[in-house]
Order: C-alpha cells, then structure tokens, then sequence
C-alpha cells in the first residue's frame, strides 16, 4: 500500500493501481471516455487529465501508477480548464441533434458538459459533415457525426471478441470508425457496443426511436437464457397505473460483476430475453373444457384443480400425479414442487422439458440454455428428460411446467402421450402448441416478473426480482404452488409458514445445506 | 565563412563517397574495427555519454543517455530503429548524410549496435527518399559484402543485419512511437509513454531510436574521443550540427557548424543574407515545429540550451528566414494547414484542435476574419499544448501560439475592415 493524496485527502491505495481507479476506489470520479476497466488503457480522449505535484505537464488518471506521497488534484483549475478545453473541441464538431438522439439521457458527453463545459460556443466554422446512419451490424448503426473516437468498440471487438471487425480509418479530423471491407460486425456480443460508447454514435436498431432513457425504470436481474448466469439490467417502462398490463420491458443491459459475466452479455441474451419477455405471452386463465374454452377465475380454477387432487388422494392414488418441470423455475419454485408433489403427495413421475442445448461460445453463452439446472441438482432433482411411454402408463393429472415440453421431442411422442392422460394443468409464461392440448392453462410469470433465485453452472445462487407486472393475471409460480398446497391442505402449518420467496428461501436452507446462507 | 568546422559532411563534394571503397580511402570503417576490436561495448556507451551527443532529430536528448535505458539483461531480441523519416518542415539534413555518405551512417550503425547488444536493426526511411533508399541499401550490400555486417563483423563474434523500410509519407511516423508501429505494420498511432521503446519498443522489445545525424557522429566520437568531439560544440552539447537554412536567404542549404554558432551568423554569413531591399521579418529556428523569433532575437547562440532559454527550440535545426515581402498570415496558413493535415486524429485536442486552428486561419485567409479570431487561435492553442498523447500537438500548437502573440497586431489589422 502507498499512501498518497486525492485533492489533499489522504488516501491509501496499492501500489500498481492507477491514479484512476485509486480515485474511483476513494468516491472520487474523473470524467472519461475512452478508458474502460476492460481494456488497456488507451488515453486518447485526454478528458481524465490530473495535476500531479511535481509534474510540469497535467497527467492521465487512466494509465499513471501511484507512488507514495503523489499529491493529485482531480479538481484544480489547470485540470478543470483542460476538461473543459477537451469538451469544447468535441463539441464544436458535435452535431447536437440530442433532440433526436438515443443516447440523450444517459449520454456522457451531455453529463460532462454539464459539469465542466457550460461555455459560450465560438465555433464560426463550418461542421464537418458525415454518415449519420451506417449500418455496421445485424443490430447496429453508426454516427459518424456523434462519434467521439474513443474506440472503445474497435477495442471491444479487438481485445474480448477478437473478432476485429471495426478499425480506425483516415486521420486526422477526417478519421472515422469503420468496417474492414463492408464486412459486418458479426460475433455473438454486437449488442455490448451500444453500450460500450459513451455518446449515440452506436445506437441499437431494437431500441432506437422506441423510447427515451429517462421514461425508463431499471431492475437488476439475471439472464435467464443461458446457465451462466449473466447479472443484468432490465429497462422497462413502468406503464401507467391505469392501463393494465403496460409496463414494457425495452431492452437488457449488462451488470458488471466480474465474477460471472464481466461487463458483458451475449446477444442471444439480450435480444433473446426481450423477445421472450414480450412475444407469445400466457396471459389469461383457461379452461379448455369438451364444450370449448372459457376464461376463469383464479380462485375457480384453483378449486377445480384441487377437487381433483382431493379426489385422487381420497382414493390413495396421488401417486397418479406425474410432472414435467423445467429449469427455468427458481430455487423457490423447485423446492416448493419437492415439498408438494414428491414429499407431500409422492408424485413417482417427475421429468425435465427444457430448451434444448445449443452451442457454447467459449466467452459467456453455455450450451446448456436453462438458468437453473445446478439448482434443481442440488435439490435432488435429476433433470431427465419425459420418458412418454412410463408418463402415459398411469397418470390420472398431469402438471407442466413451461412451455418447452411442446419442443423437446418429436410431435407425435409428446401428443399422443398427452391424449391418454386425462387431465392436463399447464403453469407456463408462453404459449405454444402445448396450450390447446392442455385442460388448464395457468398464465405465469416470466424472469421480469418474479422474485427468487437461480443457481448458475458454478453454483453461484443469484437474486432475481419482481420488476415489471406484465399482466394482471399473470402469477409467479411460486404462488400458485402456495395457493395449491393451502387450497389442499396439504401440512397446512408448514405451507402457511411460507408467504414469499424470502421464507422459501429460508425453508429451503435449513432442508438442503448447499442452499444455507446464501446468497 | 570557415570550413574547419565540417566533421560530419566533410567529403560530400567527393564524388563516389557513397561508394565503400572511396569511405575506405577516406579512412572509413577504421571506427568499427576500433570499437570492436579494441574497446568493450561499455567503453563505447562511457565515450558516447562523455561526448554529450545529444539528439539531432528535435528533442535533443543525449544519446549515450538514451542507451544505457535499455535493459541490459532481457530475454527479448534488441533492435535499433534509424529514424530517417526526417518530416519536420525545414529539415533537410538527413538526406545528404544518406545519399552523399551512407557509410558514414552504417557505420553508426554498426558501432551504436555493438554498445547496447543489439543484432538488428531497422532505417526507417522517409517514403519519398526513393533514390536515397535505394543508395543505401547499395551501401548495406557494400558493406555486407567486406564483412561490415552480417555473421561476425570482421571476424569477431559480433554480428548485425540491417534493413531499410520506406515509410508511406506521414509525419506523424517521424514520432518516434509511431515510426515503431509503423515498422510493424500497423496504423502509425503514437504508442501512450511509458513504458518507453528503450523497454518496450518495437514488437513489445527493448528498442534504441536514433535519429541518421545522432548516429553519424558515433563513429567520429569513437575515432577521435569524447574530448575532441567537445571540443568542435559546447561541453553540454557536443560536436557540430547540420543546419538547413531555408526561407528568403541568398544562399539556401545546409551548413555543418559548430554548435553554439550565433544565428545571426548563420543567417547573415553562412547563408549570405537576405535579399536586397529586404528586412527580416521572422525566423523559425528549429523546424517549423519551434516558435518562431523576431529580428531582435537572432543574436542567439545555436544549442540545445540556448534557444529553449529563449522560449523556442533548436528542434531539428531547420531554419526558415521569413522576410518583410511574407504576411504573417500566410506563414500562419501553411503552419496551421499542414499540422491539421499530419494529425493522427487518436486524441482530442490534436484532432479536433488542429482542424478547428485550421479551419479559423482559411477564413482569416479568405478575407473573413474577425479581430478576435487571434485571441481564439491562441486560447485553442493553449487548449492543445501539453495535453495531447504525443509530441505532435505541442509541435502543431507552439508555432501557432508564437505566430498568434508576436504578430498580433498584424494579424488583427488584416482582419480590420472585414465584415
């Protein structure tokens, strides 16, 4: 540890450590553009300049090590001169069309001029003029007007994809940000670039002209589409508290945790977890009766399931009850279903439908596609998939989990074993095939709309919450689990215990050791 | 106008100097045979600090200093990079030392190489010196052929190869960490120092930049010793330079003279003085990266030292005479046109700086300036200097900011009238 001085307050930092990140580490943020913690430091934006006593010239936070007794100013007037200089030269070529642009809101270059600009403009040139709308990407679009050559994406793409699909064109006031050959960026984390830019040089076609940044709330989350784990940001506009159903999830961002994903996602989360959050939602209650279908209460349906639990276990035939889960429940969910149907009712059935694996990417995106299967591992559970022929043989009620049943095997296996069971329950978010083949579908929550936890591939057990409410009768299955086992009574006094994920969690702990203490 | 001061140019009216066999008759080479024969590579790093050489291509840092950076235990090659981009306006020294007596340079080469360890080494040669390349890469055939480079050079167990690469005509590949990624291959972005080439240079290897004059005079130090070779300059800053007078003088050219020579005497005796009827109006003394210095400042001895005390820099001692027939203005124009033109454009304030200084003059020029415009070119100015990456923006900001403050009044009357 050197002892060193940020604006005359002293300051322990290690040695090796940057006047940057000692600064950040004592509560003291310099403004910057180019520097990010990913990357080696570039030092081109020149805006995180310090006075170093000592020091004939003004130094870069970004790059220069500490060395005991550095007397630094972050806040000199040399230093708060030169931020402004940097901010004036960018501006002067800036195109200023915050008006119409994505990045308003949230943008650097807006916050910066806001603290250290504030000038009169006394640019009497002529602006250069350049592409405004360059389609550099499946998803991407580039300003060449806003851009501040940073080149944080050319490192990007440099350094963690290594897919170098960007480079630096031209020089001088002519240079630009460019793809070699027109071919586009094409790698599975073309989304991070849009966050990646400080300014709205890189804006994503899936958000663009959609919304403004500051109509729009943030959740913290967890991707669920991978069993990675990757800690996210969920945007979503809140709706309004008269229209039901109009919150909106807008886009996915990623949140920093360098133990998990780093500063990343992929895109098969990000534009993934939009479309699921959004397309083929399970929305009302139904009840697809001989007569046809009827929309039904909660309370209605809950009852009817239960008379035909009851009726099942009056005859000591519960057994008859067999489950297909997924892993895309949480720990919460998983464990109630263990309580309920393996011990409370010794449901002997009990199958895993799941998104079928895909291909790893070596970064972040794992074949394995569900958020929770170390979870259900942990739990006992084996994750194995429907065996049809044992799940036709006896089964009197079936409960499905999720929607992924309708995908995980060929057509005819799934259907004609569903034919000779006699009643159907379907908890999913999503609606598929498997919906009109159900008796009772029962509209759940998605991963924006329920609290819990989730066990990644490492075993890290990871909060997700309750963000946004798609629809007013969609129910996060851990409730709809409660509702059952009281409309049962099933070990009333055990099941009463439990109200929220909280006491779920808590029950779970104290069964299985692997879930104590944690997270 | 005296000749003895001549070491390094001393023979360029000969006509085959280039040739080997003529440098050999000249007494060529017997610098190389004395280094490596005779002294270890310590000795010839001790002599070349005692020699204060100091650097020739515009930042005056003495040699010998320059060399004892560079680690002398390290498990990576070492290599020395010959800047012969020479980019700086007004410098037009190097060329001769190529085209008239290469050998002179090789053999720096040879002697520099053999004292810091290094078996490779690179002459980055400005793209336009086609000619000039070609004859030196004669020069290395020549010499590769009698044993002056290659396996074991005159049969000791030294060896150094040599190889000449033409750049593609930025200036900005004159800096010395852009000439390194330049070298290899890349987009000639200035690297952020430290660390520094002499640790990490080229292909992240401990590296020697040294500019074609620097290198010239190493193997005349060996030759003749650190205390003759103080003896031609000044005990801070030894041996002569290769002034390139250019500009309204009677006799434009270089002029190999001891350092510390008036630039009054140069520009009045070396280089015969202005045109009839003409007065001084300016003169850049160091390339046109240096500030420039008015009439009543030329009684300035020609060192390191000296012009920095006089708020300019001896640079690349390129000096350009600018008389009363030139409008500062069009001095400013050239100056703010070519900087704006040579930026990388990686930092801020050198990008969008140079262009915006650029953009002001071509209006001031079009007959569209504003008296304030000159109060702006000089707050831009400050803006730049001593904020960029490289030394690029303080080359591009200090003539603007000297132009701006010493010609003030002129530039704001020729802006009188303007709508």
């Amino acid at each position: 540890m050197v002892k060193i001085f940020i604006d005359e307050k002293p300051v322990e930092a290690a040695e090796g450590l940057t006047i940057f990140k000692a600064a950040q580490n004592s509560g003291v943020a310099i403004p910057h553009f180019c520097y990010h913690p990913a990357f080696v430091p570039e030092g081109s934006c020149r805006l995180c300049l310090v006075e170093i006593e000592g020091s004939p010239k003004l130094e870069l936070s970004c790059s220069t090590v500490v060395r005991e007794g550095m007397k630094i100013s972050t806040q000199s007037p040399t230093v708060r001169e030169a931020r402004r200089g940097v901010l004036e030269f960018l501006l002067a070529e800036h195109p200023l069309d915050c008006p119409i642009c994505d990045k308003a809101g949230e943008c650097k270059l807006q916050d910066f001029y806001q603290d250290y600009g504030l000038t009169e403009s006394v640019f009497r040139e002529f602006k250069e003029k350049r592409e405004k709308k360059v389609r550099i990407g499946d998803k991407l679009i580039l300003d060449r007007e806003r851009c501040v050559l940073c080149t944080r994406c050319v490192r990007f793409l440099a350094e963690i994809t290594k897919t170098s699909e960007l480079g630096l064109f031209e020089r001088g006031i002519r240079s630009e940000i460019g793809l070699y050959e027109n071919e586009p960026v094409r790698n599975g984390y073309s989304g991070n670039l849009v966050d990646l830019c400080p300014v709205g040089a890189i804006t994503d076609a899936e958000f663009r002209f959609r919304t403004r940044p500051w109509f729009l709330a943030k959740g913290e989350s967890i991707c669920p589409l991978c069993s990675r784990g990757c800690n996210i940001f969920i945007d979503y506009h809140p709706g309004f508290s008269r229209v039901p159903g109009s919150a909106k999830v807008y886009r996915i961002r990623p949140r920093t945790n360098e133990a998990v994903n780093g500063h990343w996602i992929c895109d098969h989360g990000r534009y993934g977890f939009v479309e699921w959050q959004q397309k083929n939602r399970s929305e009302k209650l139904v009840w697809n009766s001989g007569n046809g279908t009827t929309q039904m209460s909660w309370s209605k349906v809950m009852i009817a399931i239960a008379e035909r639990i009851k009726a099942l276990r009056e005859r000591k035939q519960s057994g008859r009850i067999s489950i297909v889960l997924t892993t895309w429940l949480t720990n919460e969910e998983l464990f109630l279903i263990k309580k309920i149907f393996k011990d409370g009712l010794g449901v002997k059935h009990l199958f895993f439908a799941d998104p079928p694996p895909g291909t790893a990417d070596g970064l972040l995106l794992r074949a394995d596609r569900t958020p929770n299967r170390r979870g259900a591992q942990e739990m006992g559970f084996e994750p194995k998939p429907p065996d049809f022929a044992e799940l036709s043989k006896d089964t009197e009620i079936l409960f499905i989990f999720g929607p992924h049943l309708a995908g995980s095997a060929g057509d005819r296996a799934w259907k004609s074993a569903l034919e000779k069971i006699p009643v159907k329950i379907l908890v999913t978010s999503h609606l598929n095939e498997l919906a009109s083949a159900a008796d009772f579908v029962l509209p759940a929550a998605f991963i924006a709309e329920k609290s819990g936890t989730l066990t990644n591939e490492d075993g890290r057990i990871q909060r997700i919450e309750a963000i946004a409410r798609a629809c007013a009768d969609v129910r996060p299955e851990a409730q709809i689990l409660l509702d059952l086992a009281r409309e049962i009574h099933l070990d009333d006094a055990y099941f009463k215990a439990l109200s929220g994920p909280g006491s779920i969690f808590r029950a779970l702990g104290k069964d299985i050791r692997f879930f104590e203490a944690k997270p | 106008m005296t000749m003895d001061a001549r070491i390094l140019t001393k023979g360029f009216e000969l006509e085959h100097l280039r040739r080997i066999g003529t440098y050999i008759d000249q007494g060529g080479y017997r610098a190389v045979k004395k280094a490596l024969t005779e002294w270890k590579p310590e000795q010839v790093l001790e002599e070349v600090k005692k020699a204060s050489l100091r650097g020739r291509g515009g930042a005056g840092f003495p040699a010998g200093v320059k060399w004892s950076f560079v680690p002398q235990k390290t498990d990576k090659p070492k290599y020395l990079c010959v800047n012969a981009d020479e980019g700086e306006p007004g410098t037009f020294k190097d060329r001769y030392i190529l085209s008239h007596n290469p050998h002179l340079l090789i053999e720096g080469i040879v002697i520099a190489s053999y004292a810091v360890g290094i078996h490779l080494a690179y002459v980055y040669i400005r793209g336009e010196y086609e000619l000039i390349a070609r004859r030196l890469e004669e020069a290395i055939a020549e010499a590769a052929a009698k044993s002056l480079l290659g396996k074991k050079i005159l049969g000791t167990a030294f060896g150094l190869d040599v190889f000449v690469h033409r750049g593609a005509g930025a200036y900005i590949c004159g800096e010395e960490t852009g000439l390194l990624e330049s070298l290899e291959g890349k987009r000639g972005n200035p690297r952020l120092k430290p660390p520094f080439p002499a640790s990490v240079g080229l292909f992240q290897s401990p590296t020697v930049i040294n500019n074609v004059e620097t290198l010239a005079n190493i193997p005349l130090i060996v030759l003749n010793g650190a205390a003759w070779f103080l003896a031609q300059g000044l005990p801070k800053d030894g041996g002569t330079r290769i002034f390139s007078v250019s500009g309204a003088v009677n006799r434009p050219g270089i002029y190999e003279l001891p350092l510390g020579t008036s630039l009054r005497s140069i520009i009045f005796e070396h280089a015969g003085g202005l045109k009839p009827g003409r007065t001084l109006k300016a003169v850049i003394p160091g390339g046109m990266s240096s500030p420039v210095l008015l009439p009543d400042e030329i009684d300035l001895k020609m060192d390191c030292d000296s012009v920095a005390a006089a708020g300019s820099m001896l640079g690349s001692a390129g000096i350009i005479v600018i008389d009363d027939g030139t409008p500062i203005l069009d001095v400013l124009a050239k100056v703010a046109k070519f900087y704006a033109h040579e930026s990388c454009g990686q930092c801020t304030p050198c990008r969008l700086g140079t262009s915006w200084i650029h953009k002001i003059v071509k209006r001031m020029a079009a007959g569209k300036g504003r008296a304030e415009d000159v109060d702006t070119l000089i707050r831009l100015s400050a803006n730049i200097k001593g904020r960029t990456l490289c030394p690029l923006g303080d080359a591009a900001a200090m003539p603007v900011l000297a132009i701006a403050r010493k010609f003030k009044g002129e530039l704001e009357r020729a802006m009188k009238g303007n709508a």
